[in-house]
């Protein structure tokens, strides 16, 4: 028999949907932190650009270098500032994370809970401490 | 807060999903849109809501969220028990895979309220009211909740997952001692449902090239065992950007496996191994 005849009426041949990734899947402290690190290091790199320009300024004398400080010394400045600050310690903190698994240590799940909540909390400890350091020698706290 | 044991299911009621928008990075024909409310079951007094996936490849129309209402003095204690009665008593044409019962064919592995497991061994006491039920993540569907695992099987065939030796045959087996034996304790129960490997992001994104947990854990199980005797080669075959080193030690694996297995560790030994063999 005609395997043509017999098969069913043309159908439009439909591709197979993709059942949902990212639109349905709970976050979790592991993708999160991982995600995160991914952004704090494009933070970083971003940051790096205004580390060069404030450089730059130094170097081309005292009138653009003034600028430049008035810039980071106003509240939107020292907000960003802050958040580069956090940044570089959540980044920090993460690979060193990264570093001690590499070691295969610290896999168990109890481990990864520990070590992770751990980043967060040494990030916002050192955060604080920094800044308050920082205000505390230009005599502002 | 603190996970310690993969079946711990989150509490957490903040922040089910990621702030993404709903048809973020998805294809027109996987677009999931509105479906029907099957009437609840009458004379019930007990009823929980499910939301479930479907998707019928007959119809030429995309997939839908059907929601059902499951009568729960009718029904056993597990999802799969309600997927069953689903299947019995409201819509027979609901689709999916179950074989055990018991937590050891790895059948009926799907996402539940946002994380893989399987149906068999996940209580309807914890799940969120209404629960949602969707196939695997990130698979081609055949129907319903039945994905279509050809990818990642043929996957699992490139890792060579066989004893290879080349010292003639014994008269009887292969003698390990006990503690060669040990080494591959907590590798050889993959059951392969494959929840890591639809878990993880970084196969998301790069699945057509990166191997997965569940595959890079066999990979593994197979580097470890005293009685295999392609060590050299097996490596080889992984020490490639996309194969092996997608994994960004995110740990969704880690997190979702069924049988408490742990893909994230064998797949920093697998890179420990490649960074020894260089020396």
């Amino acid at each position: 028999m005609d395997v043509k005849t017999i098969a069913p009426a043309t159908k439009a041949l439909r591709i197979r949907p993709l059942s949902p990734n990212i639109q349905i899947y709970r976050p979790q402290l592991t993708s999160v932190l991982s995600i995160a690190n991914r952004m704090t290091g494009v933070v970083l790199s971003v940051g790096a650009i205004g580390l060069v320009i404030w450089l730059s300024a130094a170097a081309a004398g005292p009138e653009p270098y003034d600028i430049v400080q008035r810039v980071i010394g106003s509240w939107v400045g020292r907000l960003i500032l802050f958040g580069c600050t956090f940044a570089f310690f959540l980044h920090l903190c993460g690979g060193i994370r990264h570093l001690v698994w590499d070691t295969v240590n610290g896999f168990d799940l109890w481990s990864i809970y520990i070590s992770g909540w751990s980043v967060v909390a040494a990030s916002v400890v050192l955060t604080i401490a920094a800044w308050a350091a920082g205000l505390s020698v230009s005599g502002w706290l | 807060m603190i996970i310690d044991s993969s079946d711990r299911v989150s509490r957490l009621n903040w922040l089910k999903r990621f702030p993404v928008p709903r048809n973020f990075n998805v294809a027109p024909e996987s677009r999931i849109e509105p479906g029907r409310t099957w009437p609840a079951p009458a004379g019930a007094s007990r009823t929980k809501a499910f939301d479930i996936y479907r998707y019928d490849p007959d119809s030429g129309s995309n997939p839908r969220l059907d929601r059902f209402h499951v009568d729960l003095d009718d029904c056993g204690p597990m999802v799969l028990d309600a997927l069953i009665w689903i299947k019995n008593k409201v819509d027979s044409t609901l689709a999916f895979r179950r074989s055990c019962r018991e937590g050891v064919c790895g059948s009926c592995s799907m996402t539940m309220d946002g994380t893989n497991w399987l149906a068999c061994t996940r209580f309807i006491s914890d799940m969120a009211t209404p629960a949602t039920i969707y196939p695997l993540a990130n698979m081609r569907i055949i129907k319903d909740l039945v994905p279509d695992q050809t990818h990642v099987f043929a996957q699992y065939a490139a890792i060579k997952p066989w004893l290879r030796s080349r010292t003639p045959e014994p008269e009887k087996e292969r003698l390990q001692s006990v503690e060669e034996r040990s080494r591959i304790d907590g590798y050889y129960e993959c059951i392969l449902c494959f929840c890591c490997t639809s878990g993880c992001p970084s196969h998301w994104w790069n699945g057509d090239r990166f191997l997965g947990p569940a595959v890079l854990l066999q990979a593994w199980r197979w580097l470890t065992d005293s009685r295999d005797e392609a060590k050299q080669e097996r490596l080889d075959d992984l020490e490639d950007p996309f194969r092996l080193y997608r994994c960004h030690t995110i740990l969704n694996c880690t997190r979702t496996c069924p049988k408490g297995l742990n893909p994230g560790k064998a797949i920093a030994e697998i890179k420990k191994m490649i960074v020894e063999r260089e020396g």
